[in-house]
């Protein structure tokens, strides 16, 4: 009967889940470019992996994800905090202001993207305009890399500062009272309320949300897309977009599904990692 | 009370939901001002009789009541073809044609993940000139003049291949000669040039004070570079949001390769994007072109034009560049020919219109009598068709829409809406005659001269090499590589990607 009620959900992971998978795995094993003189699928063995290891542009679009994700989590994590704290106080416009600072999540990345183009467009976008106006700033994320580097975190940290927020101010609000009212009557100062009571007991909570935007911040694609398509040059080809073009545009199937596959590897090592932290502390709580 | 209540507001819903299915019968919508509504859009006089060829034709296909589905990029001349040709053919057949129009990248991603897998989603894709060749190699396409052999009922009289300009030859099978996507647009890549600012007599005698000859179109690069030099100093001194140039230099699309690759490298005498056709080499120890002094020349020439164009130029494709020389931010440049007509004429969308010129880009000394030879092209020839997937499940229904499109009786309106020409005799009608006028002669070029232009080469690989060589082309506007080390290692890749692909050894 058990089984009977959740098969519907294990067909359908199977179609859209499962059977992709192997296939990507199936594929990684091929030469397989379509427009290739020699048609259909060459097997190659690990061939592709072993290209992998030593494809300069793979593993430098591996090295910017991961600054790409430091800066951008990291960020995240400092204003999002800072924003809780100020969420848990009350204020006039309280509300207001905690519905429009959310807007953002409710905005499909393509879009924000979009809007993000919009606004930095060399030429007829207002930041560059004003940048030029009031500084004297050459502000060009088409020519200048660091300007696109910076633009696409700080596009990020607008889209998904709002979600480390909420996460934080639920592990925040949830928090008991008294243990607060005691160390600053034992006469702790906010330094060490924040570093021996807030943040342990917030912990889960904390690790929670970074597994989420880690692993958010790894696979990101469509804002970038829509915002530089990755330039100028590879600046901001992080190894979505980067696995994206060796499919799509270059259609190199078998070279690409490897790609994809160790990329996969290293996001699951990274999870497992983060995984382990989070178990370890619960089990330090017990 | 609450029973009272609940009846009363689902007599309200019921009510509501009666008028809603009502209204648009009883109360027709007001019909849209003339002055509104634009010319482009207009759904030519000739309306189709209630039984038609293509009524009946579709008939007796039983395609009545289905729908065909299509990709296209989303540009002028695919619009139009969305709106209004392909409501016309639903009206006149009964065949519903759901059509999607996107950005060039997505357009190609679904269309080859659709033909690749045989999954039949698309009955019609959208072809552009340069991918043919790719879409032949792997059978992807019917073959429509077999098809419309093997069905002769299906066979419009009205469609004739021996009408089309000779643009129709990019999409013959060179073996078979068969005709295998219908073109639906095409056009050339010409030098535009702000007339108003060229006329002007105070710019002419300061240009001619600074140049020492007098102001015209560039016929050559030093004349291009001086024009664009004086035009940026210009728009300096005198408070103005103006440029020397266009370039279409984007650092994150493949638009500035093309830019380089079929626009400026072959005016410079660089044919076939450097490579031997013949060896399938492309640097120049082994026989290619695509690191020639020549070709490092014109890359100097096209990446030093960015000094003298707008700051967004390096984040421009096709579509950014056309709004700029629309924004009047540029003085002259090279501009896709789909987008004149609007440029030229459409005051919602253009500032400069009435005001621009058009004229055959800058050569190196020899390339026209290259071009008039046959052995070289001066600019891009662009054009596209609609073709259909082998996978399609209504190919019957697909080839009435192809040859729908196709009719003369569509063809001024949309010549005028895209500025694109896919039939011989669409040069002389009226209103495309007009347009030429307002554009100061594009029309006339493209008829005249448009053999001196030319497609992309005939490479299977096509997409596989650009992806190569992009990148370089990218770092070299960025100024993070020497253009000699860019095309230098990017002649090197090219071959090794060749080799891995299986040309050459």
């Amino acid at each position: 009967m058990g089984w009977g009620l959740i098969a519907p959900t294990l067909i359908v992971l199977a179609i859209i889940g499962l059977i992709p998978f192997f296939y990507v795995i199936y594929i990684g094993f091929f030469d397989w470019n379509i427009f290739s003189a020699k048609a259909g699928m060459v097997f190659v063995g690990v061939n592709n992996y072993r290209r992998l290891v030593f494809d300069e542009d793979f593993l430098r679009a591996l090295w910017r994800t991961l600054q790409f994700m430091f800066w951008a989590v990291g960020s995240e994590f400092v204003l999002g905090y800072l924003l809780a704290q100020t969420l848990v106080r009350d204020f006039r416009g309280k509300a207001f202001f905690r519905t429009v600072h959310a807007l953002p999540l409710m905005i499909a990345p393509i879009a924000i993207g979009a809007t993000w183009r919009l606004l930095t467009i060399p030429g007829f976008g207002p930041i560059p305009y004003y940048l030029s106006k009031w500084f004297g700033i050459d502000y060009n994320i088409g020519r200048f890399a660091s300007h696109a580097s910076l633009t696409v975190v700080l596009m990020d940290i607008w889209h998904w500062t709002p979600f480390v927020t909420l996460c934080l101010l639920a592990g925040l609000t949830s928090l008991p009272k008294e243990p607060l009212e005691q160390a600053l009557v034992d006469g702790a100062n906010r330094w060490q309320v924040f570093r021996y009571i807030t943040l342990p007991a917030i912990m889960p909570v904390v690790l929670t949300t970074f597994f989420i935007r880690v692993m958010d911040a790894l696979r990101v694609v469509d804002e970038i897309w829509m915002l530089t398509g990755g330039g100028p040059g590879d600046t901001t080809r992080y190894i979505g977009l980067h696995i994206w073009r060796i499919v799509f545009p270059k259609t190199d199937y078998g070279y690409g599904s490897a790609m994809s596959l160790l990329t996969l590897y290293f996001t699951i090592v990274l999870c497992w990692m983060v995984f382990t932290a989070i178990m370890s502390r619960g089990q330090e709580t017990s | 009370m609450k029973p009272k209540f609940w009846t009363i507001l689902s007599l309200l819903v019921v009510l509501s939901t009666l008028v809603a299915c009502v209204a648009p019968a009883a109360m027709p919508a007001p019909a849209q001002p003339a002055a509104q509504a634009p010319e482009a859009t207009k759904v030519p006089a000739a309306a189709a009789p209630a039984e038609s060829w293509f009524a009946t034709a579709a008939k007796n296909a039983s395609c009545v009541g289905k729908t065909i589905r299509g990709v296209a990029e989303s540009t002028p001349p695919s619009r139009y073809a969305a709106d209004p040709i392909a409501k016309e053919f639903a009206k006149e057949t009964g065949i519903n044609v759901e059509f999607e129009t996107t950005s060039w990248d997505q357009m190609y991603d679904k269309e080859i993940k659709d033909m690749e897998a045989n999954t039949g989603l698309y009955d019609f894709v959208y072809i552009e000139q340069d991918i043919v060749y790719a879409y032949l190699a792997r059978n992807f396409l019917v073959d429509v003049t077999q098809a419309l052999k093997d069905k002769p009922d299906l066979h419009f009289a009205g469609y004739d291949p021996a009408k089309f300009t000779t643009f129709i030859n990019n999409y013959k099978d060179p073996k078979s000669g068969d005709v295998m996507s219908v073109p639906m647009e095409s056009f050339v890549k010409p030098y535009i040039y702000r007339k108003d600012l060229f006329d002007d007599p105070a710019i002419k005698a300061a240009f001619e004070k600074a140049a020492g000859y007098p102001l015209a179109p560039a016929t050559t690069f030093k004349q291009y570079e001086d024009i664009a030099k004086f035009f940026t100093q210009w728009g300096k001194d005198n408070k103005m949001e103006l440029w020397g140039s266009t370039v279409q230099g984007t650092t994150g699309h493949p638009a500035s390769f093309y830019e380089y690759y079929e626009t400026i490298a072959p005016s410079f005498g660089v044919y076939n994007w450097g490579i031997n056709k013949d060896n399938w080499k492309a640097c120049v120890k082994n026989g290619g072109q695509m690191n020639s002094d020549r070709a490092k020349e014109a890359l100097t020439f096209w990446t030093g034009m960015l000094k003298y164009a707008p700051p967004e130029s390096t984040s421009s494709t096709w579509d950014e560049v056309a709004a700029t020389m629309a924004a009047g931010r540029a003085a002259q440049g090279w501009v896709y020919g789909e987008n004149t007509g609007w440029i030229a004429r459409d005051a919602t969308k253009s500032k400069v219109v009435g005001k621009i010129g058009v004229a055959l880009p800058p050569t190196y000394q020899g390339v026209i009598d290259d071009a008039k030879a046959g052995k070289g092209y001066i600019g891009y020839y662009d054009g596209g068709a609609y073709g259909i997937p082998v996978g399609s499940k209504n190919k019957d229904c697909a080839l009435l829409w192809l040859q729908y499109y196709a009719q003369e009786k569509f063809q001024a309106d949309w010549a005028v809406a895209g500025s694109r020409i896919i039939l011989k005799s669409t040069y002389d009608e009226p209103k495309v005659q007009e347009l030429d006028k307002i554009t100061n002669g594009y029309f006339t070029l493209q008829k005249d001269q448009g053999y001196l232009f030319a497609g992309a080469p005939a490479f299977p690989f096509h997409a596989t090499i650009r992806e190569v060589i992009t990148p370089f082309i990218w770092k070299t506007l960025m100024g993070e590589m020497k253009v000699s080390d860019a095309l230098d290692k990017a002649c090197e890749a090219t071959e090794a990607e060749l080799v891995k692909l299986g040309y050459g050894k």
